[in-house]
């Protein structure tokens, strides 16, 4: 469980977290998602043991962050957003000095390196300087070098910045085989849809307070508002006219014979106003509800928070 | 996809200091045998030893087909006051970009998750750059065993220079190294500790001077016999230079009258500490109890059975080798303390507070 209250933490004048509350279960994978500058790298460098909070308390794993930050090093693993290796050490030399740098030596540290090496599908890579690897590889071996202690806890932050769509997908299958093993994961990402891939939970921020939080589907499910797509033959402006003045509708997009809009409501509001489109004369040829997306969920809570 | 857990022994902290030592220094050990930087570096040091060392003896050499008796001496001093000065600068821009040069590579967060303590990080990388500074020492004994080709110099006296080399490389190391710590760019610490060094060595024995010419002005000179002698000591900041030092590994260094040892510089620091000993007359001296150690204030009765004359501190009876190890050796611990405090991120107010909620 991890949990922190109130989290404060200032730079000089500018606010980063104005008391932050968030609860993480046990094994969840938690999605972590704020726009730049919302806080999240300042929430993991303080669950991390790196920075400490002005006010209020964070907890992992029953140890406190403030009292005790080694003992917090010793049951996270932590991976930044941007970090950097050391350039004049082979990949097998540079595990083999965490490894030492977390008290294991000796034949568990071979194995270990071995074995991580694997699990991130870098064991051709052992006798490699580090300066070598691609982007992408190097991220594998931070991940690697995070999980040499087998911490309980792994705090990623954006750990697929910067990395091309194929070198993506083997970082999420990795994340998958370490949330199999009940790795309790933080991880924030610009990437909502793969955050939606891959989190049990989900937590959104924004300007160091946390808006909503709590399991993704119930995040997904609970909107009130929907996304719908309506095609028809050359009325496209009319049709977006007729959506525009019903309540609760939102265009966001029309052209090329299609209006996209949101429509606060139930299914028989969306029928009602389907009927009204058709009845006006609108020769419609396809109307259905898109699937809400984690990104729609935030841009709407972004929306009405700014609204508010 | 499978791996065996680690078994996670930091804690404790011992523990953690081992934890830091042992991959610092190994890391570093191997990153600095690594790349160009160290051999040319070394190349350069050895170089400007060899070039300096070759050029005095072929001076020499050129005036006649004999050898004067001071050649090996005044050889033997500019060796060692090259090699301090060489060493003096080594030592703190090797070591100010150990701890500024993580956070410019962006190692340095991944550093601190791990299980090393801090004062296990900041030993290690400390004891890497002396172990590296050993390494120069040891690769310029060749060059100083020249010396004995010349003879006049005991290996006693040239140990305790290298023994100097060492504590001077020790002490400006940390300084370097907490400077790394505090100043987040390394080009900073590099050139901030050059400027402190390049005082410490220099602008201490001038302020030396100034504060023994104001002495001099003040009529403290005991031209008279019998009455109170004044004995300011020598300052304590003058220990912080190794030319104080140097003036013991010279041989002969700090005797009465004596001219010989490191040229020049050894004759300015001798005169330089002769002005703050027992400013006894000498005759009068003579008359009490005197040794050669009264005008010196080294070791020995310096002013025993005369009620008139102040007695010199503890430490005045110290050799000055001794002294200036003392200096390096607080500023060694200054120095890393300063640097673990710099780089935590438990600051001591952050303990205050905790302790304050916990009351």
């Amino acid at each position: 469980m991890i949990k922190t209250t109130g989290l404060v933490k200032k730079y000089g004048r500018v606010a980063a977290l104005q008391g932050l509350d968030l609860e993480v279960p046990n094994g969840a994978v938690y999605g972590f998602i704020g726009q730049n500058g919302a806080g999240k790298t300042t929430t993991i460098r303080i669950l991390a043991g790196l920075l400490m909070p002005d006010e209020g308390w964070a907890e992992l794993a029953g140890r406190n962050v403030v009292r005790d930050p080694r003992g917090v090093r010793q049951v996270v693993g932590y991976m930044p957003d941007f970090f950097g290796v050391y350039d004049d050490l082979r990949v097998g030399e540079y595990m083999l000095f965490y490894a030492s740098a977390h008290g294991i030596r000796g034949a568990a540290a071979f194995k270990l390196r071995d074995d991580l090496l694997e699990l991130v599908e870098l064991g051709t890579k052992r006798e490699a300087f580090v300066d070598t690897l691609s982007r992408g590889m190097q991220q594998r071996l931070c991940l690697a070098r995070s999980l040499i202690h087998d911490p309980a806890v792994l705090l990623l932050d954006e750990p697929a910045s910067g990395l091309d769509p194929l070198a993506r997908v083997e970082m999420r299958e990795i994340l998958r085989e370490l949330c199999r093993m009940g790795k309790t994961i933080i991880i924030s990402s610009h990437i909502l849809s793969e955050l939606a891939d891959l989190c049990t939970h989900v937590g959104m921020i924004r300007e160091g307070r946390l808006l909503r939080q709590g399991p993704l589907n119930e995040m997904l499910a609970g909107d009130r508002v929907r996304r719908f797509i309506l095609r028809c033959i050359d009325q496209e402006e009319e049709a977006a006219g007729l959506i525009g003045g019903w309540p609760g509708a939102d265009v966001s997009n029309t052209g090329h014979g299609q209006v996209e809009f949101s429509l606060a409501g139930d299914a028989a509001e969306a029928a009602a106003l389907l009927k009204e489109i058709v009845g006006a004369g609108t020769r419609v040829t396809h109307f259905a509800q898109t699937e809400q997306s984690l990104e729609d969920t935030f841009i709407q809570l972004a929306r009405e928070v700014n609204g508010a | 996809m499978s791996y065996t857990t680690g078994k996670n022994t930091g804690g404790g902290f011992l523990a953690g200091l081992r934890n830091g030592l042992s991959p610092m220094l190994n890391k570093e050990m191997r990153s600095r045998t690594r790349g160009w930087r160290s051999p040319v570096l070394l190349t350069v040091y050895l170089g400007l030893m060899s070039v300096g060392a070759v050029g005095f003896v072929w001076l020499n050499m050129a005036r006649g087909s004999t050898i004067n008796p001071q050649v090996g001496l005044s050889f033997y001093g500019i060796l060692i006051f090259g090699l301090v000065l060489l060493l003096s600068f080594i030592a703190p821009a090797v070591a100010a970009s150990s701890i500024s040069g993580e956070r410019e590579r962006r190692t340095y967060d991944l550093l601190l998750s791990t299980g090393a303590s801090l004062t296990g990080i900041v030993l290690g990388k400390w004891l890497a750059s002396v172990a590296y500074l050993l390494f120069l020492v040891l690769a310029a004994l060749p060059l100083l065993a020249l010396v004995f080709l010349f003879g006049g110099v005991p290996p006693s006296t040239m140990l305790m220079a290298v023994l100097v080399c060492l504590l001077t490389g020790l002490g400006y190391g940390a300084l370097g190294l907490c400077l790394s710590a505090v100043l987040k760019r390394s080009q900073a610490a590099t050139i901030v500790s050059l400027v402190l060094v390049f005082l410490l060595i220099f602008g201490t024995p001038i302020t030396a001077g100034i504060a023994a010419s104001n002495i001099n002005n003040n009529g403290y000179a005991p031209e008279y016999y019998g009455a109170e002698v004044q004995q300011p000591g020598v300052p304590w900041y003058l220990f912080m230079s190794p030319l104080s030092a140097l003036t013991d590994a010279m041989p002969g260094a700090g005797e009465v009258g004596m001219g010989r040892g490191m040229p020049l510089i050894s004759s300015i620091m001798n005169e330089l500490m002769r002005q703050f000993q027992p400013r006894v007359n000498y005759e009068y001296a003579m008359k009490v109890s005197a040794t050669s150690s009264v005008i010196r204030g080294g070791s020995g009765p310096t002013t025993g059975g005369v009620d008139n004359v102040k007695k010199p501190g503890l430490m005045a009876s110290w050799p000055y080798w001794v002294r200036f190890a003392l200096h390096q050796g607080i500023l060694v611990i200054i120095s890393l303390l300063v640097a673990v405090t710099a780089i935590t991120p438990r600051k001591p107010w952050h303990t205050w507070r905790t302790r304050k909620n916990i009351l």
